[in-house]
C-alpha cells in the first residue's frame, strides 16, 4: 500500500513527531511494568505457583482496601490472573524513591552517563520501528496545530531503517561496559566484560540471520521489508525454509543480545553478585532494568515484523494464502503486531522458567560453533533461492 | 544423525514443552472457583483460604466426645505416663449414671509440649487427638495452659487464635 507523502508545514512536522514519540514512549513505559508483572506471574504458573496475588500487609493499613478487591478478584476465572497488578505500581514507586548512592571510589561522571546511553540506545531504536504501516487514524479536527492530520504507526520512514537499529542497538553495549568500568569494582568488571565478548559474539549471528530478510525483500526499509515479507508478493514459496531457520537463530541471538536467560553471564548471580550493576541502586539501577525490556520488546517487534508476518496474520509469507478480500483476517491491523509481540514476549519468560544458564565456553561455542556457520548456510539457501528461481 | 541431534534443540524442546504444560495447567486453574482438588498450584493462600495439611499433621491436644456428648476419656493414665514433656495432668473422679471413671481435670502445658503423638499412639480408647491447629500463639504464659471446659482456652475447642485461618468461602 503506498502511502503518499502528507503535504506539512514544519511545525507541524515537529508537533506530529514529539506526539508519535511521547505515544510510543507512553507505550513502552506502559509496557515494561506490564512485562516484569507479567514474569512473575508466568515463571509462578510454570513453576505451579500463583505468583504475585497481593501487595505486602495484610487486610489492614493503606493497602488493605485493595488487598480486600485483590482477594475477591481471586474468586473470578479470569481476574484471579491479573490480581497482584498493583504491585508494578510499587515496584516503580520502591525504585524511583531509594537512595541513589554512587561509591566513594567510582568515576562519577561515567558512572552517571552509563545507564543513559543504555537507556537511550534502547528508546532510539523505537524510533525506526514500524508498529503498523501506514495511517493508524486521523486527529480529531479540533486537535491543535496538527488536527485533521494522518496518525502514522512509524515515528520515521528511514530508508536504511534497519540498519539504523542495529547500529543503535550495538551501542547498548557501551552502557554496559561503561557502568562496569566506571563502578571501580571487581564483580562489575568481569560482568561487563563478559557482557561486551558476548554481545560482540552474538552480533555477528544475528546481522546475518537479519540479513536473510533483507536480501529476499531486497531492501533495508523496516516498514517496505515488514509489508513486502508478509504479505509474500514476489517472494518464492521456498523462501519460507531460509525465514524459519533464520527466526529461530535471530530469536536465540536476541536472548544473547538482551542478556536473558539462559545467556544471562553479565549478570549472573551465583558468580558476580548481580554482574555490572552491582554498584547501582535506585533510579540509576531502574534504568539499566528499563533498557533491559525495552531490548526485549525491540528484538520481539524485530522478529514479529521480519519473520513472523508482522501486521499480517499468518507469518512467513504465509499470508499470499488468505485473499486480501478476507474482511479481518486478509486486512493489516495492529492487533495481529500487538499479539504476536506478546507471544514473543511470553516466549523470552517461558525459556527463563525452563532453561539453565550456559557455561562461558559453551557460550562461546553455541556462537561461534554453530550458529555462526548455520547462519551461513541459511544465507546462502536464501541467496539461491532469491537468484535462482 | 548426531549431527542433527546437534543442530535441532530437541532438548530444549522437550522441556519447553514440560514447563508450557504446567503453566497451562495452573493458568487454567489459578481461582477458586474450582474444587480444592481441581487446582493445581501448591501455594496456599493462607490467611484467606484455610491450609491444606497432611492428615498425619501434628497439631494441638484435643479431648474427644462420644455421640451423647459424654468425654470418651476414662482416666487411664497411658498418655499422662507416656507423656516425655510431662504436660498432661488427670485427676480422677467419678459422675452418676457412668461405670468409667470420670477426668475432673486433664490439664495441658503447650508450652512444653513436643507434639510427639506419643499420647494419642498410647491410647487404647481413641480419645485423644491432634488436631490440625498451628496458629498456637499467645501473649500470655496463662494462654498455654489449657484444662476442661470452663476455661478461655480448653481442651475441646480449638484455638480462638487461629479464627483467620477459617476460610471465609
Amino acid at each position: 500500500m503506498p502511502i503518499q507523502a502528507i503535504p506539512m508545514t514544519l511545525t507541524q512536522t515537529l508537533v506530529m513527531g514529539l506526539l508519535q514519540i511521547v505515544v510510543v514512549l507512553i507505550a513502552v513505559f506502559i509496557m515494561v511494568p506490564l512485562l516484569t508483572f507479567a514474569e512473575r506471574k508466568v515463571i509462578g504458573y510454570i513453576q505451579v505457583r500463583l505468583g504475585a496475588t497481593r501487595l505486602a500487609g495484610g487486610h489492614v493499613g493503606i493497602t488493605g482496601p485493595m488487598n480486600r478487591i485483590m482477594w475477591s478478584m481471586g474468586k473470578v476465572p479470569m481476574l484471579s490472573i491479573v490480581r497482584g497488578l498493583p504491585i508494578f505500581i510499587a515496584d516503580a514507586l520502591k525504585l524511583i524513591t531509594k537512595e541513589d548512592i554512587i561509591p566513594a571510589k567510582a568515576d562519577r561522571g561515567v558512572f552517571t552517563l552509563a545507564p543513559i546511553i543504555s537507556v537511550m540506545a534502547a528508546f532510539g531504536v523505537f524510533a525506526a520501528v514500524a508498529y503498523y504501516p501506514g495511517v493508524m487514524f486521523y486527529l480529531p479536527k479540533g486537535f491543535p496545530i496538527v488536527g485533521g492530520l494522518p496518525f502514522q504507526g512509524f515515528i520515521t520512514d528511514v530508508n536504511v531503517g534497519l540498519l539504523f537499529i542495529l547500529g543503535l542497538a550495538s551501542v547498548g553495549v557501551y552502557g554496559i561496559v561503561l557502568g562496569a568500568w566506571a563502578s571501580n569494582s571487581k564483580y562489575p568488571l568481569l560482568g561487563g566484560l563478559r557482557s561486551a565478548a558476548q554481545i560482540v559474539s552474538y552480533e555477528v549471528p544475528l546481522t546475518l540471520s537479519l540479513l536473510v530478510p533483507v536480501l529476499l525483500a531486497g531492501s533495508l526499509n523496516f516498514k517496505e521489508m515488514s509489508i513486502l515479507l508478509a504479505t509474500g508478493k514476489g517472494l518464492h514459496p521456498l523462501a519460507i525454509i531460509p525465514l524459519f531457520i533464520g527466526f529461530f537463530v535471530y530469536l536465540t541471538c536476541g536472548f544473547a543480545e538482551t542478556n536473558r536467560v539462559p545467556f544471562d553471564l553479565p549478570e549472573a548471580e551465583t558468580e558476580l553478585v548481580a554482574g555490572f550493576h552491582t554498584e547501582y541502586s535506585g533510579m540509576k539501577f531502574g534504568f539499566f532494568y528499563l533498557a533491559e525490556y525495552a531490548n526485549m520488546i525491540v528484538v520481539s517487534a524485530l522478529a514479529t515484523a521480519f519473520f513472523l508476518g508482522g501486521h499480517y496474520l499468518l507469518p512467513f509469507g504465509l499470508q499470499r494464502f488468505i485473499p486480501e478480500t478476507v474482511p479481518f483476517l486478509g486486512q493489516p491491523s495492529f492487533i495481529f503486531f500487538l499479539g504476536k509481540v506478546c507471544f514473543i514476549l511470553f516466549v523470552f519468560l517461558w525459556v527463563r522458567a525452563t532453561l539453565p544458564r550456559y557455561r562461558y565456553d559453551q557460550l562461546m561455542d553455541v556462537a561461534w560453533k554453530y550458529l555462526l556457520p548455520l547462519t551461513l548456510v541459511n544465507l546462502f539457501i536464501a541467496a539461491l533461492i532469491r537468484f535462482a528461481f | 544423525m548426531s549431527f542433527l541431534r546437534t543442530l535441532i534443540p530437541f532438548d530444549i524442546a522437550g522441556g519447553m514443552k514440560l514447563t508450557g504444560r504446567y503453566f497451562g495447567k495452573v493458568f487454567f486453574s489459578a481461582n477458586r472457583k474450582k474444587v480444592r482438588t481441581e487446582i493445581k498450584h501448591f501455594t496456599q493462600e493462607y490467611p484467606e483460604v484455610a491450609v491444606r495439611l497432611q492428615p498425619r499433621f501434628r497439631g494441638r491436644l484435643t479431648l474427644l466426645k462420644d455421640e451423647q456428648g459424654e468425654i470418651k476419656c476414662v482416666c487411664c493414665l497411658a498418655c499422662e505416663k507416656i507423656c516425655p514433656t510431662q504436660v498432661i495432668t488427670i485427676e480422677k473422679g467419678k459422675k452418676e449414671g457412668r461405670k468409667m471413671p470420670f477426668p475432673v481435670r486433664y490439664d495441658f502445658e503447650m508450652e512444653r509440649c513436643i507434639f510427639c503423638e506419643f499420647c494419642v499412639e498410647s491410647c487404647g480408647f481413641d480419645s485423644i487427638i491432634l488436631n490440625h491447629q498451628f496458629e498456637l500463639a499467645g501473649y500470655n504464659r496463662e494462654d498455654f495452659s489449657l484444662g476442661m471446659e470452663g476455661m478461655a482456652q480448653n481442651m475441646f475447642e480449638p484455638s480462638p487464635v487461629g479464627r483467620h485461618s477459617v476460610a471465609e468461602d
